[in-house]
């Protein structure tokens, strides 16, 4: 898989990002880290397992939209 | 988040990945992840956040490649950068 390489911007924004973030304590890391936002189909239900991770990467090909980026390349 | 006992059952009854919404955070457990052989490996290399076990960030690297998935080919970028960053800065004050 090609994963590409950031833009010097890019780079300073995220090491800038990176040092405010370790700057505040881990409560607050977390808090900021975990922001809820409504995805289709998967947040439609409170619980559910899978047997195996294919069965789990089917299930996602199967039922979620492609925009989510869950579905394999 | 409170689990019905059949959610509890279904937990310990070995799924490899298990999902729950609902709660403060959504919580995904993940017990055959991609691109880590074994926990006892993994296990080796985590590492003590203020007092929390975390997966070492070669670990969610790996993972995230070995899944390939887009939302992953997205995050990588930046997890590779922090990691950069984590070992110039931050691994020694650990």
């Amino acid at each position: 898989m090609e994963i590409r390489e950031p833009t010097p911007v890019e780079l300073e924004q995220w090491e800038a990002e990176f040092e405010a973030a370790a700057r505040r304590p881990l409560e607050q890391r977390m808090k900021y880290a975990f922001i809820k936002t409504y995805k289709p189909v998967l947040d439609d239900a409170r619980f559910r397992v899978f047997d195996t991770m294919e069965e789990y990467r089917q299930w996602c090909d199967d039922n979620l939209p492609s925009w989510l980026g869950y579905g394999r390349v | 988040m409170d689990l019905t006992d059949a959610e509890t059952a279904a937990i310990a009854s070995g799924k490899d990945f298990v999902q729950m919404k609902n709660g403060p955070y959504d919580l995904d457990l993940v017990f055959a992840p991609d691109g880590i052989e074994t926990f006892d490996d993994a296990w080796s290399r985590h590492l003590e956040i203020d007092g929390f076990p975390v997966c070492h960030p070669d670990d969610i690297i790996a993972s995230k490649e070995a899944a390939g998935r887009p939302k992953d080919r997205e995050s990588l970028p930046r997890l590779i950068a922090f990691r950069e960053y984590w070992l110039r800065h931050l691994r020694n004050r650990q």
